[in-house]
């Protein structure tokens, strides 16, 4: 409950911020619309050219640009503002009262920028989704669509958890600032399904940074591409990243207190 | 219960600091294998400071009073020795414990910068879970001793520096900690700003009990606030006591500082490598290379001032009280 | 003139040397998209056999061509010097003898390209060996005549991006208009997909444009794709480009330095 007010809080503070700043806000609804735009004139193009992309038609590939959305908006509504801010407290060390608050650290550095207009994109996604499934001709059943939502939840937890992992290390290594470099740079390989990389980007997407774990693998679910077991296993994955993460976390306020060692 | 809100136990901190040389060699070197050099900042202090007391806590920089401070609020972990905050052990950092300090650090902002101060305080009140009534209950005492609400609706980036200290050290105290933990609240502040801090300082501990320990570079601020004072130097506990009993250790003295009018050919300005030794102890002074500075004991001054004045082509002359550092560092460093 | 350039060499040489650790960052995330477009469409090759008369094998010299175009091209003068305006320590070098944006910014820019290169170039080399392109169509008369092109498609952006941090002269928001150039680039350069693959309206609008010398115009060059006829036709659009560029780069810098005196910043 204690959760839900704080973060009701954070998205009210984030409201007025949007607001002091709303011309921005005019301007990066703008060019969200053209991104958008530029994406679907990018699927239009290779399937005027084609029928299939390594087994996906049309319609999966607006549906898997609907869950690369999904998992897009949070990072740029919550994990590109949050670890500026993040790094940033690091930097001029205000981190010392995010630590002193009586409220988990972890949750106030998730939580505490929220790029609010981004929230559409959700809506954006699901339609996208929706009518990407629709175009595809797909056979969906509420249990698809029941292991879809697990995988995408389980998804997000995934690139979450890396996350946590990354900023983390910058407890150890406070001059590491690139610390997310990485996952801004292969975000973008969630557009399209992993099968069409080259063996050796396919292992980095799922196993390094794992992208397509969160994008292609819950479409897969919802065509119904899965095996049972697969689906389990992808599960259990989110939820013992979680955990370490967590744990990392832990260590990571603990080498930056001087407990450790 | 026991009257003592904090007692410090042979508290000890040393950092391992990586030794690196310049390089690249070195920088790989380093990588693999790294140096360490060991840094006492703090080695075995002891203290108590009983309910409602204000302690001055002072030293040099490097001195080791922040490390001293953040053990105390729970953000450093000792490396030897113990600690007792309210029944706490600070870092452990029990939420209990939290909602029962605050740490306020002069040079560190808690507000976001954005947003008005107003939007930052509901934030907290809603992270200490305090409820309306008692929020608007401390909020309102608050605003009577700081005036605070003239600024609650601007950005916090277009309030002056002293109103920005304002809203800081209150949007500390919402949660009306009973310990205060002060890293040199009224520093870059001019003297008018430093008043106000100081006296609500007073004003609050008197009204609310609550304990405070401050560090501060400006003596003034010690000397107006605290009867007891903690000196700490090199990591380790010189002094703790009374402030008068401290001000018969230190011999008083003051700071003179002139710039000369040289005669014409030589044009104005550059009064060093002028001798004044016969004045008083030189004192260097990198801030204001145009001025020459002697240390005089306080009782001389009227005296020597009017001797310099007669004797010298003077232009510009200022009387001061010498920087705390530099008092400590004579009293303690002989 | 010349020695102000080598000070000026040595002075941002420096400075970019000691940024060398996010340079590996910086070309990771710059790797990245080139190479997707470029697994997409070898997907799409190897299933089809062709794709409108492209092999798997065009696609991947064409992208593997790209990388270092790209890298040639483009500038980073936003960042170089779009906070200088909002910080003011633009005053600063405006007192100084020499232009801000033509001499320092610029050989900043080149200090920066030159250092990528350095990581760029062992990256390339590996990346060969992982999609074993066949250079066959390349030929070193084809990289001679695109040089000159390259360098015309490095002017004519470094003059254009000028053009938009100077915009900061009077906005706040020159990262986003630079983002709005940004996807001009990615739909008009030839980033995406080879241009011949787009629809024939945007290649026909790509044609006067002068985005596509910096990439497409060189790479095609350089793969022996083009006649002498479509080569005179790029560069000939490209000089009259880096003319109107440059006339208007002057008219808005003189603007913008006599607005950012009148306000006093």
């Amino acid at each position: 409950m204690h959760s839900f007010k704080l973060i009701s809080t954070f998205i009210k503070i984030n409201i007025q911020m949007a607001v002091a700043y709303r011309a921005d806000t005019v301007v990066n609804i703008l060019l969200n619309l053209m991104w958008l735009g530029w994406e679907l004139l990018t699927l239009s193009i290779i399937f005027s050219n084609t029928q299939t992309i390594s087994g996906w038609g049309f319609g999966e590939l607006i549906a898997l640009l609907g869950v690369f959305r999904l998992i897009n908006t949070m990072m740029v509504a919550l994990i590109w503002p949050n670890t500026e801010k993040f790094n940033q407290s690091i930097r001029d060390g205000s981190m010392d009262y995010t630590i002193l608050q009586p409220v988990n650290s972890m949750f106030l550095v998730t939580f505490s920028r929220i790029t609010i207009w981004r929230i559409w994109d959700l809506i954006l996604a699901i339609v996208l989704i929706t009518v990407g499934i629709n175009i595809s001709g797909d056979l969906v059943t509420p249990l698809s669509i029941a292991h879809f939502i697990l995988l995408a939840f389980s998804g997000v937890v995934i690139i979450y958890s890396l996350w946590i992992v990354l900023i983390a290390l910058t407890f150890w290594f406070t001059k590491f600032d690139n610390n997310v470099t990485i996952l801004h740079a292969l975000i973008d390989a969630g557009r399209y399904p992993s099968t069409v990389y080259p063996i050796w980007l396919q292992i980095i997407v799922t196993f390094l940074i794992p992208i397509a774990v969160a994008t292609t693998v819950p479409l897969q679910a919802l065509r119904g591409d899965l095996e049972g077991w697969r689906i389990i296993m992808f599960f259990a994955i989110g939820i013992a990243s979680f955990i370490v993460a967590s744990q990392v976390w832990k260590r990571g306020l603990k080498q930056y207190s001087g407990a450790s060692s | 219960m026991s009257s003592e809100s904090i007692i410090v136990e042979q508290l000890s901190k040393t950092y391992q600091v990586p030794e690196r040389e310049g390089g690249f060699g070195a920088a790989v070197r380093g990588f693999f294998k790294r140096k360490y050099k060991d840094v006492k900042a703090v080695q075995e202090v002891n203290f108590k400071i009983e309910q409602g007391e204000i302690v001055g806590f002072l030293g040099p920089n490097g001195a080791g009073k922040t490390t001293t401070l953040k053990m105390l609020s729970g953000l450093l972990h000792p490396t030897g020795g113990t600690a007792n905050v309210l029944g706490f052990t600070p870092w452990e950092l029990k939420p209990d414990y939290l909602r029962s300090m605050t740490l306020v650090m002069g040079q560190r902002n808690r507000l976001a910068w954005d947003i008005p101060a107003a939007d930052s305080y509901l934030l907290a009140q809603a992270i200490y879970r305090l409820s309306d009534d008692d929020y608007k209950k401390t909020y309102k005492e608050l605003d009577e001793l700081l005036e605070l609400e003239p600024l609650m609706k601007k950005p916090v980036r277009n309030l002056s520096l002293g109103e920005r200290m304002k809203v800081e050290i209150a949007a500390g105290l919402l949660h009306r900690p009973k310990v205060l933990f002060l890293d040199e609240p009224t520093i870059g502040l001019d003297i008018s700003g430093q008043v106000k801090i100081r006296e609500f300082l007073r004003e609050y501990n008197k009204r609310t009990g609550a304990t405070i320990l401050l560090t501060s570079h400006y003596m003034a601020d010690v000397t107006a606030l605290c009867e007891r004072i903690i000196i700490i130097h090199h990591g380790q506990l010189k002094y703790d006591g009374g402030i008068a009993n401290l001000s018969r250790r230190i011999a008083p003295f003051k700071l003179i500082g002139v710039r000369l009018a040289l005669s014409e050919d030589e044009g104005l300005g550059d009064s060093n490598g002028r001798d004044l030794s016969k004045y008083g102890d030189p004192v260097q002074n990198e801030e204001d290379a145009e001025k020459v500075y002697v240390r005089v004991k306080a009782e001389d001054v009227t005296k020597v001032t009017s001797r310099m004045l007669s004797e010298l082509p003077i232009h510009d002359i200022t009387i001061a009280d010498p920087p705390i550092e530099d008092v400590i560092e004579r009293a303690f460093n002989e | 003139m010349f020695n102000i350039f080598k000070r000026l060499w040595q002075v941002n040489w420096a400075e970019q040397w000691q940024y060398r650790a996010n340079l590996a960052m910086y070309i990771l995330y710059w790797l990245v998209s080139p190479i997707i477009y470029l697994s997409v469409w070898t997907s799409i090759a190897t299933a089809n056999g062709d794709v409108n008369g492209l092999t798997a094998n065009d696609f991947i010299t064409y992208y593997m061509i790209l990388l270092i175009v790209d890298q040639l091209t483009s500038n980073i003068i936003i960042h170089i010097f779009g906070y200088k305006v909002q910080d003011g320590s633009l005053s600063g070098e405006l007192i100084k003898p020499i232009h801000p944006m033509l001499t320092n910014t610029l050989v900043n820019d080149i200090a920066f390209k030159t250092l990528n290169m350095m990581l760029l170039i062992p990256i390339w080399i590996g990346l060969t060996l992982l999609f074993k392109p066949q250079f066959d169509s390349v030929s070193l008369g084809g990289i001679a005549l695109a040089i000159p092109a390259i360098a015309l498609g490095y002017a004519i952006n470094f003059l254009l991006s000028g053009i938009i941090t100077s915009l900061a002269f009077w906005t706040t928001r020159v990262y986003s208009i630079h983002e709005f150039y940004y996807a001009l680039i990615m739909l008009f350069a030839g980033q995406f997909v080879p241009l011949q693959l787009m629809p024939a309206v945007i290649q026909n609008i790509a044609r006067v444009l002068p985005f596509q010398l910096f990439m497409y115009l060189p790479i095609q060059i350089i793969q022996g794709n083009l006649s002498a006829q479509e080569i005179t036709q790029g560069y000939v659009t490209g000089i009259l480009w880096f003319i109107a560029a440059l006339i208007g780069f002057r008219i808005v810098w003189r603007r913008g330095v006599k607005q950012y005196s009148a306000v006093g910043a």
